[in-house]
């Protein structure tokens, strides 16, 4: 440390706890309470980034959310480090790694610096209109631009930290913990109100808590004194919920909100370790109190960017907070009083005031006899011109201002400087309200603008909702509380309030040089590097929204969303386009207030809780014998079971025959079930499937095919009569819960009268099916009491029995062609049932078979699979199913839409057979299928949705849907693929036993 | 993330909520009398105001009751909300 | 015979909190509108069905919880411990209500899954992921929700003070359970 920037007199940093941190390399040392922007100052290294487009060395400006220039990368582990941080906002911790963004190579020598010596011709949207034509150069461009430009290194790895969510709910949500939120908080929670008070910072007390000047007093206490005291007094209330380090994220409709806590962040590298880094709180609030504060606004002038340009309240806080000397030899320039106060701080800590430069004509509040009375020189009604020095602030140079304020007059002055204080007034930070839908109004006499009341549950109190006086921000928080909470008194009646009260006001949005506005360098968006003058340029190309002016020229889009940037914008347009800022309008602040990493937003799910995962009752048995698992929908299903080196071919080969030579076993259990009852059951099925439903046996089963209004297929599955008012459902496995959902809808909604009742049975039952030529010697084995001769169950119908004390439904239905019976039994004994039929089968190879051989096998006997076959454009017809259609019905969902003039088309898509003139060769699902690849341009006729090699024909096979493919039965087709092109027949659908013979083999 | 009081359970979180479109279409009893453009109408056309609208919502995660609500889509406010069969409380 | 497997049977302690799963209970779905469904399940087994939302009635042996306003689940107290009775409870009900055409009746024993949670964290522990407001619920003893966890659907049923049966479906218990058991872990 070359100079004593640190004063000993602190509260808020514990000298006695020294920290080592790194700040590009180098390292350096703060005390426990630093920030590191504030370690850094105190190690008087002002310049810590360059700006994003002329690269000019940047200081740290502010002490808060809204810094635009302290943009650092922290940490350099591939998987932790964060670009994008605010210096301001970091709390330094031992083992701290920080390095500069946006330079290149080094913050002190930086290559892209000569766009600054270029900047003439970069004006406004110069990206936009240079680097957007020719469209074939932008890869030339490209790589340049992000060289230079680089906004921060993205982690590489895996984040390793632990994020977390909760829900909350309470009666009062307070938003900032400052000493209007203070009021608030402990008035709400006085009235028996489930409070919650958020602070972002590490401590409560806002700017008030070092607010320690003769002018500001409450009950003849210092402010800061007293507000210690209400601060401790809050410790003892029950109802209130204080949460630090936690910024508000986003403020949604019906009071919902998202506030990101820190937990570990300001920890040290060791301490952090397993613990959860961040949690989002998801926050329900039936009443919510916003006290978010002010921010101050900077000047606008020629080189006001230079480090050592520093808000004056910033600078205030870095001496009375943290104990900082932001330089030996500073200036203040400023439009109101609050620079005064900046003024005495830095005085008394013993600080050399150069001078205070104010636009105004004069200041007759107490702050400023008060400044007068310590000696503090004061330009009035003058103006900093020009600023100079390269890598930090030497000198300003002064001019007096004309009456009218558009010019400078007289001699220049020249001031040396190591630092300068600016304060163009104050902005309150409606962010939240305006994200919470509210509208905003414009308040004249200070330029400011401010919450509307809002209709939601909600109030704005304190100075974001305008009040900047002390006396002021007390008495009217007080009331709106009151009468927000619906209370009579609180602790805050009849204070006695001193405070200083600024009466004169003067605001100029672009400040005057001696130069054109042509030469000089007055920044609005620190971040983004625009000047006044690209406003004023997007302003004459004919730019009138504020919303295309802040795109046009990037002002407000940082990471900072240009938070100090945007009123002087706003000012800027208004005067020049010579409308009123009240009617102009603003841009709109989104969420987040302050970025969130992804990891926050995520929380706990990643890994194996990234999505949610189903098993069925057998999974376990799956697992051992080493099945390969495919997601359908949430399930997991056994894909295939390859022994030992087999290949996914190989083994879906194996298992294919053996269904078909002996038997194959499946988990099943993944169908949607839903048991139905009521007198109504049978019209309600006659309703929702194509085919008639009235007269189906006690005891049979019946495949049904379930539309959508628009007459495409939606769902099918097989629905056994248990009784005379009972039916049990199946559904595909991804559209259970849709098609329940869907049931539910029309009866609520259409057929409130008819009277029948559905409940889901899905996860009581385990499923599984045995199907092939020895199916029916393992059943017998397994249920010996059953009679299963074909008499007595014939395909198609259904039987109750009992294994042991146990009830089972056995229906003979076949999704393979071959002879079957699927076994529904209450889950908990599933895969002891399974394990029965395992062993019952043993003497038949039973083979288990996963989802690929059930596809394969179904697609030799032609059966769809919706979903697959079927996209939301095929209806039955389409399907070739015209029999599922009935003709008696005379409604049913769907029904009127299978003869709008576009569904009776004949050349719609319709599902056909596919045979490759190679049967060896195996096309590929979604390959496109054309008649003459040689007419251009090539007219798709239609594509592949099933495609398999069928080990039990001994040749490839598909189903695909064709134009007008109904006709076209034994007509060639090419199948064009990229190196290649494939030929084709259009069959049947139907490839294997068109006569059915083997479901009763 | 609206806070919807559903008219069997009470006030919950939209998440537990699934929305089904414009409401108080009802379907024709008699389909096969309506021309092509008359069923299209009831197929296909919706309103998409900007003011309140009239919704059908299931409260899918809870009771699974269908309900309609009636929401201002220019600020999200839901003016009410009334079962099914109800006539809209408002105009 | 078939021996029955549970989805997970154990139970872990974590600080205030005990998540065990309960297997084997009965459960019933229990649908209807008309009068006579609802009177003539008072007299079967002897409890008043509870038509107020978000409620429940029990007496010794049974818990009826509201579901909808024509839908409640009946669950046992005990797990059933012969094989000899298991279907008692359903094939009674079926006989008084569906036979008769009052309203509907099914055995939904396995596609829920019964996990007690136990202690004073309980309500931290749905906090982790239910966007449900328990402030009333923990205010009433019998109170019944069925909201999501995690994204999966649940019902909650306030049983005793710190005390409650939370019931998910098969399929998604072991999920529910891992992840419930990370969250706990770290409360
Ligand atoms: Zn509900």
């Amino acid at each position: 440390m070359s100079k004593n920037l640190r004063i000993t007199n602190s509260k808020f940093i514990d000298q006695t706890s020294r920290i080592s941190f790194k700040f590009d390399g180098k390292t350096l040392y703060g005390f426990k309470g630093d920030t590191l922007a504030s370690a850094l100052l105190a190690n008087d290294i002002h310049l810590v980034g360059r700006s994003f487009k002329y690269h000019r060395p940047r200081g740290i400006m502010t002490c808060g959310s809204e810094e635009p220039n302290a943009i650092v990368q922290l940490g350099n582990d591939p998987s932790m480090t964060e670009p994008n941080t605010r210096a301001t906002e970091i709390e330094l911790y031992e083992g701290l790694e920080a390095t500069s963004q946006n330079c290149w190579p080094s913050v002190n020598f930086d290559i892209g610096a000569i766009n600054n010596f270029f900047s003439p011709f970069i004006p406004a949207a110069f990206y936009y209109k240079t680097f957007m034509w020719p469209a074939s150069f932008w890869e030339k461009y490209e790589y340049f631009i992000r060289k230079s430009a680089g906004l921060g290194k993205s982690p590489t790895k895996p984040d390793r930290d632990i994020y977390d969510h909760r829900y909350l709910h309470c009666d009062v949500l307070i938003i900032g913990g400052g000493i209007s939120g203070i009021i608030a908080a402990k008035t709400a929670a006085q009235n028996n109100l489930n409070t919650v008070l958020l602070e972002d910072k590490n401590n409560l007390g806002g700017t008030t808590i070092f607010q320690n000047n003769e002018c500001f007093k409450i009950n003849n206490s210092y402010s800061n004194e007293w507000l210690s005291k209400e601060i401790v007094s809050l410790n003892s209330l029950k109802n209130l919920t204080i949460k630090t380090r936690t910024t508000l994220a986003a403020y949604h409709s019906y009071n919902y909100l998202l506030a990101r806590e820190n937990l570990t962040d300001h920890l040290s590298l060791n301490e952090k370790k397993d613990k959860i880094r961040q949690r989002l709180w998801k926050i329900r609030a039936k009443k919510v109190i916003i006290a978010t504060g002010a921010m101050e606004r900077p000047l606008i002038f020629n080189n006001n960017d230079r480090p050592g340009i520093i808000l004056s309240s910033s600078i205030k806080k870095y001496i009375d907070y943290y104990g900082v000397k932001c330089g030996q030899k500073i200036s203040l320039f400023t439009n109101n009083d609050t620079a005064y106060e900046t003024a005495i701080s830095l005085s008394k800590s013993g600080v050399n005031v150069n001078s205070v430069i104010d636009i105004r004509d004069k200041s007759n509040s107490s702050i400023v006899k008060e400044a007068e009375k310590l000696g503090i020189k004061i330009h009035w009604k003058h103006t900093v011109v020009n600023t100079n020095g390269y890598k930090k602030i030497k000198s300003i140079e002064l001019m007096k201002l004309s009456d009218d304020g558009t010019n400078v007059v007289g001699n220049k002055l020249n001031e040396e400087c190591d630092c300068l204080g600016i304060s163009g007034g104050w902005t309150p930070r409606v962010h939240l309200f305006t994200q919470s839908g509210g509208k905003l109004k414009f308040r004249d006499k200070d330029n400011v603008f401010l919450p509307t009341k809002s209709k939601s549950e909600q109030i704005s109190i304190g100075s974001c909702n305008g009040d900047f006086e002390l006396d002021d921000v007390i008495k009217n928080s007080n009331n709106l509380i009151k009468e927000f909470l619906n209370i009579n008194s609180s602790d805050y009646e009849n204070l006695e309030i001193n405070c200083s009260r600024e009466i004169d006001k003067k605001n100029i949005w672009l400040l005057p040089s001696d130069k054109p506005l042509g030469k000089t360098k007055p920044f609005l968006d620190f971040q983004n590097d625009s000047t006044a003058k690209d406003v004023k340029l997007a302003l004459r190309e004919g730019f009138k929204s504020i919303e295309h002016v802040k795109r046009y020229t990037t002002t407000g889009m940082g990471t900072d969303q240009g938070k100090l940037s945007n009123m002087h914008a706003l000012g800027i347009i208004a005067e020049t386009a010579e409308v009123k800022m009240g009617e102009l309008g603003t841009t709109t602040f989104r969420p987040p207030y302050t970025p969130l990493t992804f990891g926050t937003i995520v929380g706990r799910n990643v890994g194996k809780f990234f999505d949610i995962t189903r098993k069925t009752p057998i999974h376990d048995w799956h697992v051992e014998k080493k099945a390969e698992f495919e997601n359908v929908g949430q399930w997991k299903r056994a894909w295939y079971y390859p022994k030992e080196n087999e290949t996914m071919h190989q083994a879906v080969q194996r298992e294919s025959k053996a269904a078909r030579d002996s038997a194959g076993i499946l988990d099943a259990s993944t169908l949607g079930k839903i048991d139905i009852q009521g007198t109504d059951s049978s019209e309600f099925l006659n309703r929702v499937y194509t085919n008639d439903w009235s007269k189906l046996e006690i005891g049979k089963c019946r495949y049904g095919l379930m539309l959508n209004e628009d007459g495409m297929v939606y769902d099918d599955g097989v629905t056994t009569r248990l009784g005379e008012n009972h039916y049990l459902m199946t559904t595909t496995t991804g559209g259970a819960a849709n098609v329940l959902s869907k049931m539910e809808d029309y009866l609520q909604t259409e057929w409130p009268e008819l009277d029948v009742y559905f409940t889901s049975v899905t996860d009581h039952y385990g499923t599984v099916s045995i199907c092939g030529p020895n199916s029916k010697k393992i059943l017998s084995k397994v249920i010996p009491d059953l009679d299963l001769s074909d008499e007595n169950f014939p395909h198609m119908s259904f039987k109750n029995a009992m294994i042991g004390k146990i009830r089972c439904r056995v229906m003979r239905i076949s999704f393979t062609g071959e002879q079957s019976y699927e076994i529904n039994v209450q889950s908990g004994y599933a895969k002891s049932l399974w394990e029965k039929c395992f062993d019952a089968g043993k003497e038949f190879n039973i083979t288990p078979y996963g989802t690929e051989t059930m596809h394969l096998l179904r697609a030799e006997k032609g059966f769809i699979i919706a979903g697959q076959d079927t996209d939301g454009t095929i209806t039955p017809v389409d399907l070739q199913m015209d029999w599922i259609i009935s003709k008696k019905k005379y409604d049913f969902v769907g029904k009127r839409s299978l003869y709008r003039t576009d569904t009776i088309r004949e050349d719609r898509k319709q599902l056909v057979g596919l045979l490759t003139d190679d049967p060896n060769e195996v096309l590929e699902e979604g390959a496109q299928i054309v008649e003459d690849a040689n007419k251009k341009p090539v007219e798709m006729l239609g594509h592949v949705t099933s495609s398999y090699f069928s080990p039990n024909l001994n040749k490839s096979i598909a189903l695909a849907v064709v134009k007008s493919g109904k006709k076209l039965n034994g007509k060639k087709m090419i199948v064009p693929m990229k190196n290649k092109t494939i030929g084709v027949t259009i069959t049947e659908t139907v490839f294997l036993d068109k006569k059915n013979k083997r479901l009763n083999a | 993330m609206f806070l919807i009081n559903c008219p069997y359970c009470g006030e919950r979180d939209q998440s537990e909520f699934s929305s089904g479109g414009e409401a108080h279409i009802v379907r024709p009893k008699q389909p096969k009398e309506l021309s092509d453009d008359q069923w299209a109408e009831f197929l296909f056309m919706r309103k998409n105001i900007k003011g309140v609208q009239f919704e059908r919502w299931n409260h899918a995660h809870g009771c699974r009751k269908w309900f309609n609500m009636a929401r201002d889509t220019s600020n999200d406010k839901i003016h009410a909300v009334y079962k099914m069969g109800e006539k809209p409380p408002i105009k | 015979m078939l021996s029955y497997n549970s989805v997970v049977n154990d139970s872990i302690k974590y600080n205030d909190l005990t998540i065990s799963v309960v297997e084997s209970i009965t459960k019933i779905n229990l649908r209807g509108k008309k009068r006579d469904f609802i009177t003539k399940i008072g007299k079967s087994i002897s409890i008043l069905l509870p038509t107020e939302s978000n409620t429940s009635s029990n007496n010794e042996d049974l818990n009826l919880l509201w579901l909808s306003p024509d839908e409640w689940m009946l669950y046992e107290n005990e797990k059933i411990n012969s094989e000899n009775d298991i279907y008692n409870l359903e094939d009674e009900l079926f006989k008084e209500i569906s036979k008769i055409n009052y309203g509907s009746v099914t055995n939904i024993t396995d596609h829920w899954v019964m996990i007690n949670l136990k202690g004073q964290k309980v309500y931290e522990l749905l906090s982790t992921s239910c966007p449900f407001d328990f402030k009333n619920f923990k205010q009433n003893k019998g109170s019944v929700v069925q909201t999501i966890f995690n994204h999966i659907d649940v019902i909650i049923h306030h049983k005793k003070s710190n005390d409650l049966n939370l019931f998910v479906r098969r399929s998604f218990c072991d999920h529910l359970l891992s992840w419930m058991r990370d969250a706990a872990s770290r409360m």
